[in-house]
Order: C-alpha cells, then sequence, then structure tokens
C-alpha cells in the first residue's frame, strides 16, 4: 500500500498502523464467511493491553467460518494524514478498510472515548447514525463496561452487548449466518438479535419524558423484545477460552507483559464501584489451569513477565499456593511474576515482596477515603491499622515511594475527611522516615480522583459534586500536602464532569456527541486533547444542560436512564446499600459466606465459583 | 561464555520497528527459540546481546548485526534456524558465526555505514546534471546543518567530515543514491540530511515524497 507507506514516515510511532505482530491471525479473506474488525477506540498501546481483545479475537479466530481484524484510533498526527490523502480507517492484519467488514464491533471501556467511536466510523466512512446504514454497510455493535449504560451510544450502535461476551458473539454470528451473512435483512437480523439473552437493540425501544423532561418510559416496540435485558455472565471461567497465544505487541503498550486471568468478579462490595457489580458473581479459575495457561502464554511469546489480573487478586482462595507454584515454575525460566493491584493490608506486602522480582520503585494503595467514617460509607472495609501494616511491610521490604489513591467527592464528604487524606499521607511518611527510608528517596504520592457516580451501584442515586466545590476541595488538599516528600495529584474537574454527564446520560447525549465530534473533540481522556470549551459549545448547540445529568439526585422509584438494562443485582439490594451508606454501616464480603442477598445468583442461577469458602472476613 | 554475532534483515512493515522496540522483539524471540542466553546479574537481569549502531525507523537494514552470549555454544545454524522459526515478519538472521569473548562491542567498533537512497524528482535530470550536483557537495570543504535530536535542543555541525563517499546514477525521474557516512558514538550523519542538501544547496529537484532508504551495511574503522 504506497499511501500508507508514505504516511507512516510521517507520524509518530508509525509501529501502530503497520500489524505483523507474533501471534497475530491472518485468514483467507474470500474463504471466510463473516469478517469481523474490532476497534478499540483509543491509540494501540491503550488497546493492545486490554484482554478483551486479546480474549475476542481468539474466540472470533477459533471459528474456521469467522475471522477477525484489528483497528484502533489513529493518532491526531495520522487521522490528519489520512483525511488529507482519502485513506479510509484500516485493520491492522490486511489494511483492509473497515467498511468492508461485515461487523464492526466497538468496546466501551470509558465514557471518555465515546466521541473516538464517531470519529472512527467516519474515517472508515461509514455513516454515524443506525438509521442512516443500509445494506453495504457494516453492522455496528458494541460491548464492554460502558454498555451498562448505552444510551448515550443508541442512535449510533445498532446493538449493545450487556455482559461478557465470549459466549454471546458465537449466537450473534451463528444468527448472523443463518439469516444469509451480508445480504441479510437488518431489520430481520435486529429484532431476531433482540431475542438472544444480553443483546440490546436500541432502536427496539421507545424513550418517553415527561413535561420536565425526566424520562417516564423505556419500553420495548416490538413483540420478542424483552423489557429490561440481563446481561450475560461466562459460567465455568476455567474452562473458558482464554488465549494462551496473544498478540505480542510490536510496540511498547501500557501493560507490556503476559496477562493471566486468575478470576472473574469482585466480592467486597464497595458502593462506588461499578466493576464490582458488573463482573459478579466471583469465578476463580483452578491453580492447575492457570499453571498451564501460565507456561503455555511463556511458550509462545517469550515475554519475561506474567501478570496475574483480576479486580482484586489477592483475594483468589488460594493465592499463596498458587503464587508459589507459579513462582516455582517460572523462576528456573527467568520470567517474573507482577499483581496488579493491592489490597491494602501486610499480606498482600509479603505477596508483593515474594512476587515481585523487579521491585518498581512505588507501590500502590487505594485507602479511597481519609476517615474510617468515610470508607464504611463507602464499604471499603480497610483500617488505619491495615494501612500502616501494610507500608511498614513496604517499607521493610525496601520500597521507598508509596502512592495512595483517593477519590474526592464521595457521597456525605465533609472537610475533616479531607483532613483525613493529608493525616493519613503524613502518617505513612513520619512511618517511613521512624524506619530509616533515606530522606531524599521517601516519598508519598496522593493520587485522587473525583467521584464519577455510576449506573447500578449503591451510588447510582446520588449526584456529583459540582465542579467549583470539586476545585475548592482540590485546593485545600493541595495546601494541607505541602511539604517535602509528598506529592498531590489531581484531575481536571470539567475533564469528571464530563464522564458522570455520559456516565449517567440518557439518549438525548446523541446530539451532544455528535456536535462534540463535529467541532472536533477527540480523545477526551487524554488531558492534551480534550477541550472543555468544545464540550460547551456542543451543549448549547444541542440545547442541553449538562448540570441535569450530573447534578441531579435521583429518588429511589424514579426511572433510570439505564433501567432496561439488568446487571442481575436486585434494585432492592443496591436501595438497601445505599440507605447503609448514609448510615455508615459497611456490608461483609460475600466471599466469608455471609451473602448480603444481591439478588444475582437466583437471578441468573448462577453461584459464586470458589475454590474455598474463607472463614473469616480476612482484614482489608 | 560463547559469542556470536549476528547479521539480519530488517525490512518490510518490521522497518518501522523502533531501537528499542527492536531489542524487546528481538529478546522475545530469543526466548521462545529457547537459546540458552547468558542473563546479565542484578535487579533487572535481562539476557546479554548487543546491537550495533540503531536504525532510523522507516530505513530498512541489509546488513544490520547484534551480538549475543549464551551459556552453552550451539552450532550456528542451529542458533540461525531457531530464531529464524521466532522471528515476526520483516525480520531474518542471514548469518551467524563465532567471535572470540574478548572481540571489542558492536557499538565501539562500528564507524561506517552504507546506505542506498531511492529518490523520485519533479522532473527528469541527465546523468551530467546528477554528476554536477554530487561533485557540488563533495567540494565543499565543510557542510554546516542544524539538526534535531528527538525533544532536545537543536544543534548545528558541519557533516562533510562524516561523509565519506557519495555516488549516484539516475533514470529519467528516478535517482539512485549510494553514499557512505559516518555511523555511531563519535559522529553520525544520516542519508536524509545529505538528501536534504542535495536539493537546497545544489538545486537536486527531489519531488515531495519519501524516499526509499536503505541501510546496505555497517563497517569498522578503515
Amino acid at each position: 500500500m504506497f499511501e500508507l507507506e508514505q504516511v507512516l514516515h510521517r507520524v509518530q510511532k508509525p509501529a501502530r498502523y503497520v500489524g505483523g505482530e507474533w501471534n497475530v491471525v491472518r485468514k483467507d479473506w474470500d474463504k471466510t464467511d463473516v469478517k469481523v474488525a474490532f476497534a478499540f477506540p483509543d491509540v494501540y498501546e491503550v488497546g493492545m493491553s486490554h484482554l478483551g481483545l486479546q480474549i475476542l479475537y481468539h474466540v472470533v479466530n477459533s471459528r474456521e467460518d469467522a475471522l477477525l481484524e484489528r483497528t484502533f484510533a489513529p493518532w491526531v498526527d495520522m487521522e490528519g494524514e489520512m483525511r488529507r490523502r482519502g485513506l479510509p480507517l484500516f485493520t491492522l492484519e490486511s489494511h483492509r478498510p473497515v467498511k468492508d467488514f461485515d461487523i464492526l464491533a466497538f468496546t466501551l471501556q470509558y465514557e471518555m472515548t465515546f466521541t473516538n467511536i464517531l470519529n472512527m466510523l467516519d474515517l472508515a466512512g461509514i455513516p454515524l447514525r443506525s438509521e442512516q446504514r443500509g445494506p453495504g454497510h457494516p453492522l455496528v455493535i458494541a460491548g464492554g463496561p460502558c454498555a451498562f449504560n448505552p444510551e448515550p451510544l443508541a442512535d449510533f450502535i445498532d446493538l449493545f452487548v450487556i455482559g461478557e461476551g465470549e459466549e454471546v458473539i458465537h449466537e450473534l454470528l451463528d444468527l448472523y449466518l443463518e439469516l444469509g451473512g451480508h445480504r441479510l435483512d437488518r431489520q430481520r437480523f435486529l429484532h431476531r438479535a433482540a431475542a438472544i439473552a444480553g443483546v440490546y437493540v436500541p432502536s427496539l425501544y421507545r424513550v418517553e419524558y415527561h413535561a420536565d423532561g425526566t424520562i417516564s418510559a423505556i419500553e420495548p416496540v416490538a413483540s420478542g423484545v424483552p423489557a429490561r435485558v440481563v446481561k450475560r455472565v461466562v459460567r465455568n471461567l476455567d474452562r473458558a477460552p482464554f488465549p494462551v497465544k496473544p498478540l505480542v505487541p510490536s510496540l511498547g503498550v501500557v501493560h507490556d507483559r503476559g496477562m493471566l486471568e486468575v478470576q472473574r468478579g469482585c466480592t467486597r462490595g464497595c458502593r462506588f464501584c461499578q466493576a464490582g457489580v458488573i463482573y459478579r458473581p466471583v469465578r476463580e479459575k483452578s491453580p492447575a489451569t492457570l499453571l498451564q495457561q501460565a507456561d503455555e502464554i511463556i511458550r509462545h511469546t517469550g515475554y519475561d513477565e506474567i501478570s496475574l489480573v483480576s479486580l482484586s487478586t489477592a483475594d483468589y482462595s488460594r493465592i499463596q499456593e498458587m503464587v508459589r507454584s507459579l513462582l516455582d515454575r517460572l523462576e528456573g525460566m527467568g520470567v517474573s511474576v507482577s499483581l496488579p493491584s493491592l489490597r491494602v493490608d501486610a499480606f498482600s506486602v509479603a505477596l508483593a515482596r515474594e512476587v515481585q522480582r523487579v521491585r518498581r520503585a512505588s507501590l500502590t494503595f487505594a485507602p479511597e477515603a481519609g476517615t474510617q467514617r468515610l470508607r464504611d460509607v463507602i464499604n471499603k472495609g480497610v483500617t488505619e491499622e491495615n494501612l500502616m501494616e501494610a507500608v511498614s511491610a513496604a517499607f521493610a521490604a525496601g520500597w521507598t515511594a508509596i502512592k495512595l489513591y483517593f477519590m474526592i467527592g464521595l457521597p456525605t464528604e465533609r472537610e475533616e475527611d479531607l483532613h483525613g487524606i493529608a493525616g493519613l499521607a503524613r502518617q505513612v511518611l513520619a512511618r517511613g522516615k521512624e524506619m530509616g527510608v533515606p530522606g531524599n528517596r521517601l516519598r508519598v504520592t496522593v493520587s485522587t480522583s473525583s467521584f464519577v457516580p455510576k449506573s447500578h451501584t449503591p451510588f447510582q442515586w446520588e449526584p456529583q459534586v459540582e465542579m467549583e466545590e470539586l476545585r475548592r476541595r482540590q485546593r485545600t488538599l493541595r495546601g494541607l500536602l505541602r511539604g517535602k516528600g509528598l506529592v498531590f495529584h489531581w484531575h481536571e474537574v470539567e475533564a469528571s464532569f464530563l464522564e458522570a454527564v455520559l456516565a449517567r446520560g440518557d439518549r438525548r447525549l446523541g446530539r451532544v456527541l455528535e456536535e462534540a465530534w463535529r467541532l472536533g473533540c477527540r480523545f477526551d481522556g487524554w488531558s492534551e486533547c480534550f477541550d472543555f470549551e468544545k464540550w460547551q459549545e456542543a451543549f448549547r448547540l444541542a440545547g442541553i444542560n449538562p448540570a441535569r445529568y450530573a447534578y441531579r439526585r435521583y429518588a429511589y422509584d424514579d426511572l433510570l436512564p439505564w433501567d432496561h438494562i439488568d446487571a442481575g443485582v436486585r434494585r432492592k439490594y443496591l436501595v438497601l446499600e445505599h440507605k447503609r451508606a448514609m448510615e455508615g454501616k459497611a456490608t461483609p464480603d460475600c466471599r466469608t459466606g455471609v451473602c448480603p442477598g444481591c439478588g444475582l445468583c437466583p437471578t441468573l442461577e448462577i453461584e459464586p465459583e470458589l475454590l474455598e469458602r474463607v472463614k473469616e472476613n480476612a482484614s482489608g | 561464555m560463547p559469542r556470536y554475532r549476528i547479521e539480519f534483515r530488517k525490512e518490510g512493515m518490521a522497518r518501522f520497528i523502533s531501537h528499542l522496540d527492536l531489542v524487546r522483539t528481538l529478546e522475545r524471540a530469543m526466548r521462545r527459540a529457547g537459546l540458552p542466553l547468558a542473563f546479565s546479574r542484578g535487579f533487572n537481569p535481562h539476557p546479554r546481546f548487543s546491537l550495533g549502531a540503531p536504525l532510523p525507523v522507516g530505513v530498512k537494514g541489509e546488513r544490520e548485526y547484534l551480538d549475543l552470549e549464551l551459556v552453552t555454544a550451539l552450532p550456528e545454524d542451529e542458533i540461525k534456524g531457531r530464531l529464524n522459526e521466532q522471528l515476526p515478519g520483516g525480520l531474518e538472521v542471514t548469518r551467524v558465526w563465532s567471535i572470540p569473548g574478548d572481540a571489542p562491542a558492536l557499538m565501539a567498533t562500528l564507524e561506517k555505514a552504507t546506505y542506498r537512497v531511492d529518490l523520485r524528482l519533479v522532473r527528469a535530470i541527465t546523468p551530467e546534471d546528477l554528476r554536477k550536483i554530487i561533485d557540488g557537495l563533495l567540494a565543499l570543504p565543510e557542510i554546516i546543518i542544524t539538526r534535531r535530536s528527538g525533544d532536545k535542543k537543536e544543534k548545528t555541525l558541519d557533516i562533510r567530515p562524516g561523509i565519506h563517499a557519495l555516488s549516484g546514477r539516475v533514470e529519467g525521474d528516478r535517482v539512485t543514491l549510494e553514499m557512505c557516512l559516518a555511523v555511531g558514538s563519535r559522529a553520525t550523519v544520516r542519508p536524509e540530511e545529505v538528501v536534504q542538501v542535495l536539493a537546497e544547496r545544489f538545486g537536486l529537484p527531489v519531488a515531495d515524497e519519501q524516499p526509499g532508504v536503505s541501510r546496505t551495511g555497517l563497517y569498522c574503522g578503515g
């Protein structure tokens, strides 16, 4: 491709667009019945760190009748070249235009990638809106965490997959082929697809509004379309397909190591956490399977590090045994193991020490809130004692820098909670000094993000704290965290505000998205690209007041824009959890055997797949 | 410990892998190949191999070199075969041979590189025109240019001493230049810098198009 070749010399990191990676799968186009383009709406380095891409790549390409190729959001310089030269969005495997594929599948990882989705459609030469597409255009589908509130994208996506995609993708591909492949009747396909568990077809639902603009109804417009779409969950994760020949990126990526999924789901029930709800129930894989997969991944990739991936790896029932066997096996091969996230307790640190041969400079913990009161409100069961034990263990093991993640703007937050954050940071610093960490190396970094209320969590009814107030709280913290050894990071409040608007949005935001994209918004999650003024203009042009989305406090019986999507957890439970939060009462981890009654297991006829029940609530 | 020098090609889409990423790619291929790699000591052990002068992104490498240390000796053919099975498209080992354990590091010995540059012109010129242009450059006692490396500041330098040889042939509007330039830690001249001088100061009517550049060889001093 001469044009592509010319362009590659003019852009940063041309390897982003080239393909040819180890373990890449290239199939015979003409001999394959259905062709899927997987679109990750961010740059290559971010997308190639996404385990979901590797899983779906493997699952679809394992079928003889299907192929899956990848495309990523071209960086700003590449987009410029592509538009200048009329080069359409293409896939990395065959450099084929994305519009030649049968199905274009986006993954929705983060609300701030939505404008990239529109941009990629446009770059592909595909009409943005579903109603403008017809035979000759690919079917545009999407899945991932943001699909749990898919409404802002309702105008642009033909069909959403709610929940885990490994099994439902097969059902969709089978249906596609059954109805005639690329010659199929789109309406017929969408109608039949709507009957597949976990599939949400937005065009088959009507949304009605009260005079005051709140939602009065979200209803199917045809028969055979469920009132609520229930998420898909993979049963028996141990046997589920897992890529042991993952694509090895040709470029340094965010997570440059072999990823081994240890378990899915998390039982802690932190009230702000959407992932904890949408990936329930917890399902662990057996140590034997994990060892086998680790072995194969190493053999097929040549990575020198394996990362044990899950929402809370230290909670895996047989973590010590598994880590020991893994280390035994891998040490001889010169391969190290890493834990992406640590629980806040000494056990976790001991694990990290055992496991991390390469001591990265800093160790990260996420207390999330500065006082016990607020931590109980959000159900993050970490005590000050846990934290001090953990950092002492870290300092004793030779770490000199600690990073602490907090959120500001949590429901019921007061001034003393901010002081609590600073207090904890200073305590950690003092402990470091006490333990003899050299002054020039000792560092405590406080990294804060602003709370965004997410759908399907007990805090879904809560408003976000207003931007001005968040800014004030950041100023307060900045003042409290001055001094040697302390570093303070914060996020732009406008970006957090936009995230809240999109996370709590309804279909009326479709117009805003389109205007924002037209005005040039891209890569909104990148601070160098985020342009709040353009977004404000987009809201103005669409006649929408964003504050009504970010700052609205819902009543328990209001109809929420995402109520037709069912994460499996009973509303009653979320209400109860919210009330307990307001009373500052914690709820135990469901791994302990005490079921708090979220309703998921009976609803989905499933149970947590645990190797062992933990006897009592392990600290942290 | 047995030491080997490996000659390889870097072409096709692999041209766009940066030097740092090439190191990573080679390391992983060596691990997959199950070669008995020698590791460095310390907190972050890595396999002991080193590359010569970095190949700029986008440039084809016809004869690039790396030195590799193993803990046990293996037949050269086997090293070549096993590596080639594991290298992604565009990378290929062409030769492997043993070198003495005390042979100086590649980075230190390589001083010259030869390049071939294929250019398109906006109009045809004659061989005589080309000869005049090239002779013009070679006749200069010094050629001062400004160069920016990465995000560092610009610096001015004289590249004439680093241009050891330059010749070319033309057919209509297509020119092929062959050049021998300095490479390595002490001095480096980039082929596109030479092309820029020919175009801007001697009127070579180069089209606004990326030339095809290949590094055809790497040489020690002398």
